[in-house]
């Protein structure tokens, strides 16, 4: 049929025509989309957890960012572990004891307990756990500070020798995950182990795709049993609106990394849900540079203290989901944080004023204060995109302003920052950071002068001597008495403008069954998945 | 036209190496040290000769010029090494696991805008200044103002939350595209469709369209022989440029409906410095678009005879 230009030109499509396409398109989208759409809770027993970064290794090096720390805890079983009320509590040691002079541990090892690979877990395989992971190299290295050498006494029963006292040997060496010895050496150690590993978990690997899912499936022959759920996923989910979306469509159960605080608050009243605020190990602080002029007055620092409204930024940016910090030690660890004699900072503008005149910095002419020349000006580089904290930054920078100092403002990547920050070429952050957690308070990774940690570049001889002593008695209570010192010490010393304790949020789908009432960590909640059911 | 593609070629892979060296070392100079980011928020307690021990131990303490070395002379052979961050993973397999899910999101999109554009471009352009023409008018302005972050959250909620006819992230179904594949291809079929559009427009009152009509080929037989073969040029461009933003064009929507693709891979690999991914996939994209810029240029002196190749 021949079609005239002018004439196509002309014709019009009735209303009728268009609305008939509109609706037929539209239509054929939906059956298109419905239907074949499976939600996570109509998949039978499978538990689907989202995080916010990519799995990017599952081996005993990688148990330090949490998204991984939750799959591989289902893969690996350590030889004890801390549990939601923060015990220390048997996993494949049955038993466990520390001399009382802290220089050997003895571990009772479950019997009967078999890898994903069918082999018995024994003495040999611990060893080898501990002789190899405690090799310089291996990021966990540090938590096998000062032991010496490992003894097997039997095929079930291990004798750790340590050269120095560690008091906090167990709840560090002691959270290692055990890997199967002839496997992990077959395979050509941690490289390849940690890319499919074999462990004596509630779960097996089935499939991993770092920045897509880790999935794993029931480890049936597991020493305590089946686990509740048939397979368990976490999903990479980064944007924290969609793992909120995802919670409420069903298609998760749970976020391990928390949602934006509104999202999770507004899930608070919802039937169909869970909301767990447990208060976190680490501070929310500003570590500065203290090898930099403008910081090396105590006074300074302490000003800057009493120039910040701490519960103001709690309030009306953390929608008080957070409680003021007193020291670097968060009050979850009950048993060795104190308050007792430490230096408290409260808002005061007048006299962070008048420690800063006391300090020698003079009001400039630009309202800045300087001394001998130097301004009090520094830059604090936050995270770029960090879109939660920045605002703080932004807060503070007015707080300082009104007295005199001036904070300027800058991103980076976290890698350079903490870089940065390690090697002096920045002046100040903001970040969270664990500072000695629970149940183990020691803080030698970021307060002792060699701490790999140590963003503030704090070197205190007493400091040091106080972070040895810690460790080098096993005595609980007299252990107190130092960590007492420590908080005390650090209080008087702000290394850091430390801000507050922020709660942790997890929220959980009501699907979920077996959690327990009372919670003050929610993590280990994940670690032990083999404990959760999917009920309804 | 072999001496040409052989020239071109040459070109080719001056500029490959060239973006090699210039890639390795803004890496290099960018601060930070990836070590860091595999500590976690302080539940590990580390030393600073451990961390210097593990940065040995991936050889990041050599001089730069032999970790170039190194790095370059097994690329050569095909090798792109192994990632720092996922350590004992190729970077190899890291890059094929995430190209096909962004291949396939743009070859989605390019197809549905080409679907969708080609006809309403045309359609808008032989009824210009009708309803037609200003609806897709307004319609391709608003696709190309609509920022795809927004976009991308406001579709999730619409039809994964609210209509729940959709899943809100993944590919775990094929329904999985539909929304992120929407997303993309909005601004591409508001691209072409004004492309299109323009294109027909200029042709229309053009000599050769009056003469083939005046010696009576029929308006449809003019349209889609002699207007729609000289307006597929604008498609042919569209398709080559998409080649050069497959890097860029889909980082948001990957990382929006957590999608494992190139663009998020890309963007974690600069922000926790994982160096041999960054370069491999730097370099792999320049060979992509010096490729693509050729085969556009030969497609180019197919389908349109005055174009010529001269070396």
């Amino acid at each position: 049929m021949p079609v005239d230009l002018d004439k196509l030109a002309k014709r019009p499509i009735s209303r009728r025509q268009f609305i008939r396409y509109t609706a037929t398109t539209a239509a054929a989208a939906w059956l298109a989309s419905n239907g074949l759409h499976v939600r996570a809770q109509g998949g039978g027993r499978t538990m689907v957890w989202l995080g916010h970064q990519e799995v990017a290794g599952l081996g005993p090096n990688d148990i330090g960012p949490d998204v991984q720390a939750v799959m591989i805890f289902n893969i690996l079983d350590p030889l004890v572990h801390v549990d939601h009320l923060a015990n220390i509590v048997p996993v494949l040691a049955e038993s466990f004891s520390a001399a009382e002079d802290g220089l050997s541990y003895t571990f009772n090892l479950h019997q009967g307990v078999r890898f994903h690979n069918g082999e018995e877990l024994t003495a040999d395989d611990v060893k080898y756990t501990f002789d190899y992971y405690s090799q310089p190299g291996n990021v966990v290295a540090g938590r096998f500070l000062g032991m010496g050498s490992v003894e097997v006494v039997d095929r079930y029963t291990v004798i750790v020798h340590m050269d120095e006292v560690n008091a906090a040997f167990l709840a560090q060496a002691g959270l290692v995950p055990i890997v199967p010895a002839a496997y992990h050496a077959e395979v050509g150690g941690d490289d390849i182990f940690r890319t499919r590993p074999i462990g004596t978990g509630s779960f097996k690997l089935r499939e991993w795709r770092p920045a897509d899912f880790t999935e794993l499936e029931a480890f049936a022959d597991h020493f305590r049993g089946a686990p509740g759920v048939e397979v368990l996923r976490l999903e990479v989910v980064p944007e924290p609106s969609v793992r909120y979306i995802a919670l409420q469509t069903g298609d998760a159960h749970s976020t391990v990394w928390p949602l934006l605080v509104e999202d999770s608050l507004s899930m608070e009243g919802d039937p169909r849900f869970r909301v767990l605020r447990t208060l976190g190990d680490s501070i929310k602080y500003f570590p500065m540079n203290l090898d930099r002029p403008v910081f090396d007055d105590v006074r300074t620092r302490r000003a800057l203290m009493h120039a910040t409204d701490r519960q103001r930024i709690i309030d009306d940016l953390w929608d008080g989901t957070a409680s003021v910090a007193t020291s670097h030690l968060s009050p979850k660890n009950g048993f060795y944080y104190t308050t007792d004699g430490v230096r408290e900072y409260a808002y005061d503008p007048e006299r962070a004023r008048s420690l800063l005149d006391e300090a020698g910095w003079a009001e400039g002419s630009d309202g800045v204060r300087a001394r001998d020349g130097l301004r009090l000006s520094f830059t604090c580089t936050t995270i770029t995109g960090d879109q939660a904290r920045r605002p703080i930054a932004e807060l503070t920078q007015q707080f300082w302003r009104q007295v005199g100092v001036e904070m300027l403002l800058a991103e980076a990547p976290v890698a350079t920052i903490l870089e940065g920050m390690r090697n002096g070429d920045l002046e100040m952050s903001l970040f969270n950071w664990t500072h000695g957690g629970t149940p183990e308070p020691n803080p030698a990774g970021t307060l002792r002068s060699n701490g790999g940690d140590n963003y503030s570049r704090y070197n205190n001889p007493e400091m040091d001597r106080l972070i040895d002593a810690g460790v080098g008695v096993v005595d609980p209570d007299a252990r107190r008495a130092i960590y007492h010192d420590i908080q005390r010490l650090y209080a008087e010393e702000v290394p850091a403008i430390y801000l507050q304790y922020d709660e942790w949020i997890n929220v959980f789908s009501t699907d979920i069954d077996g959690l327990p009432d009372d919670v003050l960590n929610a993590l280990p909640l994940y670690y032990f998945a083999r404990q959760l059911g999917m009920g309804g | 036209m072999t001496r040409y593609v052989l020239v071109r070629m040459m070109q080719g892979v001056v500029v490959v190496f060239l973006i090699s060296v210039i890639t390795f070392i803004i890496m290099r100079v960018m601060p930070g040290d990836p070590v860091y980011l595999l500590l976690g928020d302080g539940n590990i307690q580390i030393t600073e000769e451990q961390i210097q021990q593990i940065r040995t131990n991936w050889g990041l303490d050599r001089p730069l010029y032999e970790q170039y070395l190194v790095w370059a002379g097994n690329l050569l052979t095909g090798d792109f090494g192994e990632s720092l961050v996922r350590r004992g993973v190729p970077v190899r397999q890291m890059i094929m696991e995430a190209v096909p899910v962004t291949a396939l999101l743009n070859l989605y999109a390019i197809t549905a805008a080409i679907l969708f554009a080609l006809p309403l471009g045309i359609a808008s352009a032989v009824r210009k200044n009708t309803w037609v023409d200003y609806t897709t008018s307004f319609f391709s302005a608003l696709g190309i103002a609509t920022p795809n972050f927004w976009l991308s959250l406001m579709l999730i909620v619409v039809f994964a939350q609210y209509l729940r006819w959709l899943p809100p992230f993944g590919l775990r179904s094929w329904q999985g595209y539909i929304l992120p594949v929407a997303v993309m291809a909005t601004e591409e079929i508001a691209v072409l469709l004004r492309m299109t559009r323009g294109a027909v427009l200029e042709l229309l009152p053009q000599d050769f369209v009056r003469t083939a009509r005046a010696k009576g080929v029929s308006g449809q037989r003019v349209l889609w022989r002699h207007v729609m073969s000289n307006a597929m040029i604008a498609v042919v461009t569209l398709i080559g440029y998409r080649f050069a933003l497959l890097l860029s064009g889909t980082i948001i929507v990957e990382t929006v409906f957590a999608l494992p693709g190139v663009g998020r891979l890309f963007t974690d690999s600069v922000m926790r410095l994982d160096y041999q991914v960054v370069q491999s996939l730097v370099v792999i994209f320049a060979v992509i678009v010096v490729v693509a810029n050729l085969i556009t240029d030969l497609v180019y002196s197919l389908i349109d005879p005055r174009v010529r190749v001269s070396s």
